[in-house]
């Protein structure tokens, strides 16, 4: 008998003919090793690739108002500096831009996650026929 | 007394104990008191993030900032919203999908020791009492502006266990209420609660702006008059301090602030000066220098507060620390879902980033009305001035209120502060109880407790917490700490937010996205920045109380104000350097993977309908 692992939530683990540690199975939805390192790079490339344009952005700001004096003391519209303009109201939308843009994102990569593993769900199965039938099989013979 | 102000306390005060009694009937199990039942949509948790996330420190300081330093002070604003781009970006979906009920049990679901998750609850600990402090404190200051009077029995020096009664009473009030509301009501109770709560303040700033712009504020004239000319600001000395002359230009501050102050201002300071105690303090109007240029510090300029370094290191602080705040972190459990957390920081930055950009035009709006009000002779009289700015910043918001909507205005703004504290120090008390009651109680200590009695130690958990919350609020009162920090309350949150920062934020981001990230370098990195975030702020409270000196090492150390920029990387490296040299990573490393990163348990949920929400609520105890 295959060994079973408890993950979460009483859901059971490793019930199909391959190594138990290398997928997890709720239900109907299965996810493989493979697949989750597969969309887990992609993921890791997508908020750290966001993550150096947030870091690269808010800490342009204090180098700005630290070494560019045009930044800080040249006021561009009534008494706004573009480091006022920017830290005051501008910074919130590029917030606002970037979090809906990754999330958007990473929410697309959660989808795909999901079709990549609806067909190894169903290669699972089919190997979980071709065994039962070839225990069938040895049991005919 | 302010009774209009009193009545709208009372009326909030009355909301969240009505709504902890009616959530109470809904909370049956752990995950109920503890995560609301993991159903709450992300708009409503978005908006009790929010609420948990702005204390009183977010609503009456980043405006008074604003208000006493300019741009230096908008810094607040624009680093405290940042912070949730961390938590959306590295931490907010794999945290949920991790699926449990704190931080500490994902340290131990990660790394698989007991070590790991004592050392995460002693730190959620340490970041929630350094928080709960200046929340309790700003509770007492707040009481003792808005009622005045206390209810325990002064003594011949008019103190009460050696603390201002008054103070003491809005300690008292603040503390019974939030341990009644948070051991009833549990996090359901608590999520109602601070979703009213952040709409309240979310509102009364509004109201401040749209009287502002009714009032005929515009953004860049006025800003451009506020900027005309060198910022001036408020410094309440002793006479001692402010007759001796500074070594570098050999004036002192008294000298200095001839310059800038009314000669009827300046002689009724010379008055207290002549009465000859060196002790008693007076208030100057001088002109601010500049920490960051050598040119003169006007207000839409940096260099206020922060020199080059702390320009730095001070947002580092802010955007690292957000992602290390433990009662922020659990409400992320609360989520159905990753892609639903994800959103719910979405709206969390939409909701606080429009506060937040209110914020610094109510405290420039207030510059230039409060100073115009003075001269008019219109300014209220329950606020103390130097020739037409306020001596305490953190007074701009009630001032403001009461220039322009009277009383009932006041009254809104008044319990907005109350609101910030309750939505705070209860997300604080359920971090911390969690951290005793189901960290250490339920994995340690009775691991077959029923639910029933889970949910009691819980309960018990929070009104220790509630009782400790008590002692710190009269402890730093006690101790005298606002006398060393003036800026007391921004100072200790934005400790909480550099231990948070060191000690939770390297152990996630090498934990969620680095499967090499072994036990003893998470342990490490940990323990680095634990005792390096702390022993720094240590030495600085040494320091600014004169017991070590501002050379050498220690020195360097000590003079640190936001330890991060030192302690964050430090962990950061050790965590990883650790993790190379052992190489040892839990053996069940593809499921633990699995778990974070996966979402077959999500799909599933959603094919069964489990991943609605609107159920908040659930279902009432049988």
């Amino acid at each position: 008998m295959e060994p079973t692992v408890e993950i979460q939530g009483g859901v059971v683990a490793g019930d199909a003919p391959n190594d138990p540690s290398r997928h997890t199975r709720h239900g109907d939805h299965v996810d493989t090793i493979e697949s989750v390192d597969r969309v887990f790079l992609r993921q890791r490339r997508l908020s750290f690739s966001f993550g150096a344009v947030f870091f690269a952005v808010t800490l342009l700001i204090p180098a700005f108002t630290v070494w560019w004096p045009w930044w800080w003391s040249v006021k561009i519209w009534g008494g706004f500096t573009a480091n006022y303009l920017f830290v005051s109201l501008l910074y919130f939308v590029f917030l606002w831009v970037m979090a809906w843009t990754y999330a958007a994102r990473a929410d697309k990569l959660d989808s795909e996650l999901g079709w990549i593993n609806a067909e190894q769900a169903q290669e699972l199965e089919i190997e979980q026929i071709r065994a039962t039938a070839a225990e069938l099989e040895g049991e005919t013979i | 007394m302010n009774t209009t102000a009193i009545v709208l306390v009372a009326a909030l005060v009355a909301i969240t104990i009505s709504l902890s009694i009616f959530s109470q009937r809904f909370t049956r199990t752990t995950s109920d008191f503890y995560l609301a039942g993991r159903k709450v949509g992300s708009f409503t948790n978005a908006s009790a993030i929010s609420g948990d996330y702005l204390s009183a420190a977010s609503f009456l300081g980043v405006a008074g900032a604003v208000y006493a330093s300019g741009l230096d002070g908008v810094w607040y604003a624009a680093g405290f919203a940042g912070g949730f781009m961390v938590v959306v970006l590295f931490i907010a979906s794999a945290l949920r999908r991790f699926g449990e009920y704190t931080v500490a049990d994902f340290s131990f679901g990660r790394f698989r020791t007991s070590r790991i998750r004592l050392i995460t609850v002693l730190a959620v600990l340490m970041v929630s009492l350094f928080y709960m402090a200046p929340q309790m404190y700003g509770a007492g200051a707040t009481w003792k502006i808005l009622v005045g009077k206390g209810f325990f029995p002064a003594n011949e020096a008019g103190l009460f266990l050696g603390v201002d009664p008054a103070y003491l009473s809005g300690v008292t009030v603040v503390a019974v209420i939030m341990m009644f509301y948070v051991a009833v009501g549990g996090m359901k109770g608590t999520t109602l609660n601070q979703v009213i709560q952040f709409w309240w303040l979310w509102l009364a700033m509004f109201i401040l702006v749209a009287f502002a712009v009714g009032g005929g504020f515009n953004y860049a004239s006025n800003l451009r008059t506020a900027s005309d000319g060198q910022l001036l600001e408020v410094k309440t000395l002793t006479i001692e301090q402010a007759t001796t002359p500074n070594p570098a230009t050999g004036k002192t501050p008294l000298e200095v602030a001839k310059a800038s102050m009314k000669p009827e201002s300046l002689a009724a300071v010379q008055e207290t000066i002549d009465a000859g105690d060196a002790t008693v303090k007076v208030s100057l109007l001088i002109p601010a220098a500049n920490k960051l240029h050598e040119t003169k510090q006007v207000f839409n300029q940096p260099g206020h507060r922060y020199n080059a370094f702390d320009q730095f290191s001070m947002v580092l602080a802010l955007v690292l620390g957000t992602a290390g705040l433990p009662h922020i972190l659990n409400r992320y459990y609360t989520n159905p879902s990753g892609k639903a957390a994800r959103r719910s920081t979405f709206w969390v930055l939409i909701l606080i980033g429009t506060f937040y950009i209110m914020a610094p035009l109510v405290g420039l709006f207030g510059r230039l009305e409060i100073f115009t009000r003075y001269f008019e002779g219109t300014a209220p009289t329950n606020a103390t001035y130097v020739d037409g700015y306020l001596a305490k910043s953190d007074a701009l918001m009630p001032t403001l209120a009461q220039i322009l909507g009277g009383q009932g205005l006041l009254g809104i703004v008044a319990a907005g502060a109350f609101a910030a504290m309750f939505s705070t120090i209860g997300g604080l008390l359920i971090a911390s109880a969690s951290a005793v009651g189901h960290d250490v109680y339920e994995k340690y200590i009775n691991p077959n407790a029923s639910q029933r009695r889970r949910v009691w130690v819980g309960k018990i958990s929070v009104i220790c917490f509630s009782l400790l919350a008590w002692f710190l609020g009269w402890w730093i009162a006690y101790a005298g700490l606002a006398n060393v920090y003036p800026a007391l309350i921004a100072m200790m949150v934005t400790w909480a937010f550099a231990i948070g920062a060191s000690t939770f934020v390297p152990m996630l981001l090498t934990g969620i996205w680095w499967k090499g990230t072994t036990e003893r370098g998470a342990v490490t990195g940990m323990i680095i920045g634990l005792l390096g975030s702390v022993g720094i702020i240590v030495l600085n409270v040494l320091q600014q109380t004169e017991v070590i000196g501002k050379t050498g090492v220690v020195g360097f150390f000590g003079a640190l104000t936001f330890p991060v920029l030192v302690t964050f990387p430090l962990a950061l490296i050790a965590t990883i350097v650790v993790s190379k040299i052992d190489g040892k990573v839990p053996d069940n490393i593809d499921s633990i993977w699995m778990r974070i990163h996966g979402t077959a348990s999500e799909r599933h949920e959603k094919q069964l309908g489990l991943d609605k929400i609107g159920s908040l609520l659930g279902t009432k105890k049988s």
